[in-house]
């Protein structure tokens, strides 16, 4: 019963409700990742499909992606006692320069909300600290946001930076931000684009299984 | 149009003096509006000036302004503080667009045009998460600390605009560009705004008139622009009950569509993708040129009144002003003849 109270809090976005099953099924004896993988994911993967079908907007994204945050509180200090974690990680960040974190906020929580390990850098991360948390976290995968014109240029410095370091072949890179098109991703030698939060989940699958 | 004076700017030997220094600033704007043959001299679209002017108040120094952002509930003493019709701080950007419209006013025969960012959208700059709070307002969950945090801000910002358009019609503005980018469906949820929440026109719509009717009082005209992703009901709202005299949308919208929704005396600007202009992969200058000629020939057969333009200013990009530069002359000689 927690399971279906704790898919149906994220769907509608409510925190409290998120926080109170998650409890619930603890105390019942539910393992952490089982709550992840058999209530969280699938109800993210729900508003993904609402917000790719129209139904749910940018409100809703946020409002679910706060509510498994709030659930995921409860859960981490469990997982990381256990030692069980997500098998991809990710890196994401603003990019230097840049102080808006909205977007990348939303993508973090998707991220989160489909299974991923998120390590988040915040914003205006300068290129070698995302280059540091590549060689320090060994991620998969490096996202970099840029909401504004004038910071999108970062986005090519930081893969270079990766590629000086040698790390370029360890990590896809993948980019998104209201300027920034699917051209501009090739043209600065990213791995992938995607124009919304919700579809960043599924670049994300993609670029790792077929690495 | 604000992207070109944004790129005669930057032709400028120094582009930060002229930015800060009116009569440079003047001459750019009318540069611009001569190049480009408009009667409006259209300023920057500098959406940074009230936000750093309010916390200018605040005692927040210029430098930090973009990363500043209310955390909790501001006491009603400090709110009247910041919402004070009076408050006289300016910083050099507002001051130089200030005397940038005198010298624009009395020197020039253009039309002198203000530019202001929409209370909304400055609100949510004032605040680290505002899609969450005003999605909270939409869900009802009003005696939230970030709702009522969110409300406070928005008084402050619908203050702090009316205090920068009242200066700018003082300085001679006969039209202002109220910019309200982010009242859109990125933060307004249309699912809420169906279901019948009030958030919209509480957090939109209110102050927005009561900025209208103070323009209208001052013989002001209104320029309303939003080139974010919006709703039908909310192109409406905009025209039909703000009325402004140019509503200049985003390239999300089609315009020729939206005609229906806009009464015959309220002019349709843009909506040219330039937010992409700086990339010749993703919108070289042919694609610009069959755009514009689109829009042209769909606006002609549905007959409503248009200014061919741009969706939003562009920010300078750094290495790609050639690229912009060549599409928006493209964007002109296409609809120059037109």
């Amino acid at each position: 019963m927690a399971f279906n109270d704790l898919y149906d809090a994220v769907l509608n976005g409510e925190a409290q409700k998120a926080t109170a099953a998650t409890k619930q099924a603890l105390e019942a004896g539910a393992a952490p990742m089982q709550l992840i993988s058999d209530a969280m994911v699938p109800a993210m993967a729900e508003v993904g499909r609402l917000y790719e079908s129209g139904e749910y907007f940018v409100p809703e994204l946020l409002l679910a992606g706060r509510a498994m945050k709030s659930a995921m509180e409860l859960l981490r200090p469990l997982l990381a006692a256990s030692g069980d974690r997500p098998n991809t990680r990710v890196v994401i960040g603003t990019v230097k320069g840049d102080l808006h974190d909205i977007g990348k906020n939303l993508v973090a929580s998707m991220l989160e909300g489909g299974g991923f390990e998120v390590i988040d850098l915040g914003a205006d991360v300068a290129p070698e600290r995302f280059v540091a948390a590549v060689a320090e976290r060994q991620p998969q995968v490096v996202c970099l946001s840029s909401l504004l014109t004038v910071t999108m240029p970062c986005m090519k410095t930081t893969i270079e930076a990766l590629t000086a370091a040698g790390l370029r072949n360890q990590v896809k890179v993948l980019i998104g931000g209201a300027p920034v098109t699917s051209q501009y991703a090739k043209e600065i030698g990213a791995d992938g684009y995607t124009d919304n939060a919700s579809g960043a989940v599924g670049l994300v699958r993609s670029v790792v299984s077929a690495a | 149009m604000p992207i070109g004076t944004d790129l005669l700017l930057h032709e400028e030997p120094e582009p930060e003096v002229a930015r800060n220094h009116g009569p440079a600033l003047g001459r750019v704007i009318e540069r611009a509006a001569r190049r480009w043959g408009t009667p409006l001299a259209i300023p920057l679209m500098d959406l940074r000036l009230e936000k750093i002017d309010l916390l200018t108040l605040a005692g927040i120094p210029e430098h930090e302004a973009d990363r500043f952002h209310f955390d909790t509930p501001i006491a009603p003493s400090a709110l009247a503080a910041l919402c004070r019709r009076d408050a006289p701080i300016f910083r050099a950007g507002s001051l130089a667009r200030n005397e940038a419209l005198t010298w624009i006013d009395t020197r020039t025969n253009l039309i002198p045009v203000g530019m202001t960012i929409g209370p909304f959208s400055l609100m949510t700059r004032l605040l680290a998460d505002p899609i969450g709070a005003v999605a909270q307002a939409g869900s009802g969950m009003t005696s939230e600390d970030s709702v009522q945090l969110a409300q406070q801000c928005l008084q402050m910002a619908e203050a702090a605009v009316l205090r920068s358009i009242r200066s700018q019609v003082e300085h001679g503005a006969r039209a202002m560009m109220i910019c309200e980018p982010a009242a859109c469906t990125a933060f307004l949820s249309p699912r809420q705004i169906r279901a019948g929440s009030p958030v919209f026109e509480q957090f939109v719509m209110e102050p927005n008139l009561r900025l209208k009717r103070f323009l209208d009082h001052a013989g002001c005209d209104l320029i309303f622009h939003n080139c974010g992703e919006l709703i039908d009901s909310m192109v409406e709202d905009f025209a039909q009950r703000l009325h402004p005299v140019i509503l200049s949308l985003g390239s999300s919208r089609r315009l020729w569509e939206d005609a229906r929704l806009v009464p015959d005396d309220v002019v349709l600007y843009g909506n040219l993708p330039t937010k992409s202009f700086y990339s010749d992969g993703a919108m070289p200058v042919e694609e610009v040129m069959r755009r514009t000629e689109e829009l042209i020939a769909n606006m002609r057969a549905c007959g409503h009144p248009h200014i061919v333009g741009s969706e939003c200013d562009v920010l300078f990009v750094p290495g790609a002003a050639d690229a912009i530069r060549a599409k928006v002359e493209a964007m002109m000689q296409v609809a120059a003849p037109a």
